[in-house]
């Protein structure tokens, strides 16, 4: 399961993401990182509470990452855990994101 | 839509003469066989993360070569890490390539010719009946390369299955592969089933080595 939430503060739109970004909640994801760069200009992803994320959930991330720079949106990814952050490392997503270890606002 | 594996066998067809480049080496198998589980994936039949698979869905899609793997994989609950599964599907490989062909001639993409060398041996080639198909999947790829933009997961991966092939140098020069081997190299290294299948095929190309050094 996912949990999503959406708060603005500072001039940045952050989502909040909790529990398991896997297939199933992927697509679920990728609409809300969608719908919040539709509104805004500056969106960060807070993944401080999200336990596990799959390739599939990666993949939901990098296509957000993708629809921010088609629009030339800022989009960032912050606080990850431990285990996230493994996950990231490996695959080396900081070449294609920001990544920040705490929020940008 | 062409699916992953299709797409890389198509990108092994010669244009000018139907001839497969491919020399269904070992490390193609390898690749054909992670072409598949993108094909997986893309279908939200299956999962992955930093090291194991896991099946997500069972119900058939249509494809016959996907369906026969998923049913094996759903069989096989043992199996739960992606390299398992890579080296499983390898070892018990059936001819890929064979089915990737199949698939595209009864598309209307490729056709199927034999002719004789020498009277006796059978030379197979499969010249295009539409020619646009291959020229999509090389300018996708040739985009995906040479931009700095973040690409569609489709061409991530149709990128880091196509480089362990050794297809890049068909689509683009060697300078140009040269200098955008960093790129590549980042492209290939996002996801772990393209981790993978590079890994496996170092381990082989190095037990092969060290076989040969045994030999010699």
């Amino acid at each position: 399961m996912i949990q999503l939430t959406q708060e603005t503060k500072s001039g940045w739109c952050v989502v909040g993401v909790s529990g398991r970004a896997d297939s199933e909640a992927a697509d679920e994801l990728e609409g809300a990182l969608r719908a919040a760069l539709e509104l805004h200009a500056k969106v960060a992803a807070n993944l401080a509470a999200l336990e596990y994320i799959s390739s599939a959930g990666l993949r939901a991330v990098i296509q957000a990452a993708r629809a921010a720079q088609a629009k030339n949106a800022e989009f960032a990814v912050c606080s990850l855990s431990a285990a996230v952050q493994r996950v990231f490392d490996m695959s080396g997503m900081h070449h294609i994101m920001r990544i920040h270890g705490e929020l940008p606002c | 839509m062409l699916s992953m594996l299709e797409e890389v066998v198509l990108l092994a067809v010669d244009e000018k003469n139907g001839h497969l480049r491919s020399t269904r080496e070992f490390g193609t198998a390898y690749a054909l066989v992670g072409a598949l589980f993108f094909d997986l994936a893309l279908a939200r039949k299956n999962d992955t993360d930093t090291e194991t698979v896991h099946v997500i869905d069972t119900t058939p899609t249509g494809n016959a070569t996907l369906d026969r793997i998923l049913v094996e994989m759903a069989r096989r609950a043992e199996i739960t890490t992606v390299r398992d599964w890579i080296e499983e599907l390898f070892l018990r490989r059936q001819d890929l390539e064979g089915e990737g062909l199949a698939s595209l001639i009864e598309r209307g993409v490729l056709r199927h010719e034999v002719s004789k060398l020498l009277w006796i041996i059978d030379v197979e080639r499969f010249p295009m009946i539409d020619k646009k198909r291959q020229q999509h999947v090389k300018l996708r790829l040739a985009q995906t390369i040479l931009s700095d933009d973040i690409p569609e997961t489709r061409d991530i991966m149709l990128v880091s299955i196509a480089e362990p092939c050794g297809l890049l140098g068909y689509v683009l020069s060697s300078s140009e592969l040269e200098n955008r081997k960093p790129r590549i190299d980042m492209l290939c290294n996002l996801e772990t089933i393209s981790r993978t299948v590079s890994a496996a095929i170092l381990n082989l190309d190095t037990s092969l080595r060290q076989s040969m050094t045994k030999v010699v």
